[in-house]
């Protein structure tokens, strides 16, 4: 299986080459087009509960789609939004992704979801995220640029809004951007502080942000 | 005329370049720039092309202004500066006979030998494949500029090929694609998300665009307030 990301960073989507024996999950109406030789098989997202579990709190679909070919072909998945895509190979370990970053994985990746903690919440980051995990390789994307940190011991502070994914080891903090009067009136309120190590993946603009400025001018 | 495509793909604008007497038909608006002596003509019919009223109803129809944009160069080397309004690709599909079907706002700009038409696809395929009941119908010689939301990939169909509504771009009519199902029930497929897709038939090339600008929308939608 040869997989390509192309038209970066603007308009990214996934060229895969499908031959007799690979297989692809993506996420659900990811699919733009494909070769007519290609079969697509559709399942819970990590079984029936986890599926329940994910749309109700990942923002994700209930189901998930798996493409293979008895010859070969050529597919091409793509997100909703404009902007990059990254591959992230898991190794065995595990990634958390925010709703709506996951697009497609190797077959034997678990889809989960873990609670992301009171603290994520009020950063507006969500209170679960989902969880990637397995032997294998995941492809996520986002709005804008995708923007690869990567923490050491140090701490990080990430805008709500621009948080793509985080290795397991990262954890989350509450804090002001500044000053408390800097704070309310710099717009950055209380903001997130991500401690490492590990890597994180920031995307370089947020549709809550166009969305606030289309709003102004409606 | 001298085609050059810049800013590819996110903000594509075509760069057309025009000895004296040459000319070029464009959409309404999709001028951003051009030198000092062209001649620009607005007309519901181009040249080379079927003309008059019903054409322009047509194209209408098709998603397409009413109107179209002829510029004539009076002088030799006069450039032109054209793109779409949205965020998206441009791509340059030299004709050499045969006819090009194209998604209703996606044709930018063609020469004067290309006769610009209308074509029926069907009211059950509009409703159901996000596409228009009318699609631009490109005949004849010479150069036609087409623009996207997303990028604009090119496959060479032999055989079938799938492709989600809202992606297709052009196709040459060797072409012709029938509105079906993906897997092997009507539930699995709309489980599955992609709902109705379109599978094409024949051999020739079709143009795609990576991105959906209804995707696009019922994710930004949600979030944007009442007017």
């Amino acid at each position: 299986m040869e997989i390509q990301i192309r038209n970066r960073p603007s308009f990214a989507n996934l060229l895969v080459r499908l031959v007799r024996g690979d297989r692809i999950v993506a996420e659900s109406d990811a699919m733009a087009s494909m070769s007519g030789a290609i079969r697509v098989t559709t399942r819970w997202s990590g079984g029936f509960w986890r599926a329940v579990l994910r749309k109700l709190f990942g923002g994700e679909s209930l189901f998930i789609n798996e493409f293979q070919t008895e010859t070969q072909g050529d597919l091409v998945l793509t997100q909703p939004m404009p902007g990059d895509i990254e591959c992230f190979d898991l190794r065995g370990g595990a990634l958390f992704l925010q709703a709506g970053a996951f697009l497609a994985c190797d077959p034997g990746i678990q889809l989960g979801i873990s609670y992301a903690g009171i603290r994520s919440l009020i950063a507006r980051e969500g209170l679960f995220r989902l969880r990637v995990s397995g032997q294998g390789r995941v492809w996520f994307g986002g709005y804008g640029g995708i923007i690869t940190k990567e923490l050491g011991g140090s701490e990080y502070i990430v805008d709500s809004g621009h948080l793509l994914g985080y290795e397991p080891t990262v954890s989350l903090h509450l804090g002001l951007a500044g000053g408390l009067v800097s704070s309310v009136l710099g717009g950055e309120g209380i903001v997130m502080k991500m401690r490492g190590p590990g890597r994180i993946y920031l995307q370089s603009r947020s549709i809550e942000g166009l969305a606030a400025w289309v709003n102004h001018h409606l | 005329m001298n085609v050059e495509i810049l800013a590819r793909p996110a903000a594509s604008v075509a760069k057309l370049t025009l000895q004296q007497g040459e000319q070029v038909v464009c959409e309404v608006g999709a001028m951003i720039a051009m030198s000092a002596a062209f001649n620009v003509q607005t007309s519901a019919r181009s040249k080379g092309g079927g003309g008059g009223l019903w054409s322009g109803v047509k194209r209408m129809m098709a998603g397409e202004n009413f109107f179209l944009n002829e510029f004539t160069a009076r002088a030799p080397e006069q450039t032109l500066i054209i793109g779409p309004g949205l965020c998206g690709d441009v791509i340059h599909h030299p004709m050499s006979g045969g006819s090009l079907i194209i998604q209703g706002s996606s044709w930018l700009a063609s020469g004067p030998g290309i006769t610009i038409d209308a074509t029926f696809q069907g009211v059950g395929k509009a409703l159901f494949s996000g596409e228009s009941v009318f699609w631009v119908h490109c005949s004849g010689r010479g150069d036609v500029l087409l623009s996207s939301f997303g990028a604009i990939y090119e496959v060479d169909v032999d055989g079938s090929y799938v492709v989600d509504s809202g992606h297709i771009v052009a196709f040459e009519d060797t072409l012709g694609f029938e509105l079906g199902k993906v897997g092997d029930s009507w539930l699995q497929s709309m489980l599955s998300g992609e709902g109705i897709v379109c599978h094409f038939k024949g051999r020739g090339k079709l143009y795609c665009q990576s991105h959906n600008p209804p995707s696009f929308g019922k994710l930004l939608g949600p979030m944007l307030r009442a007017r």
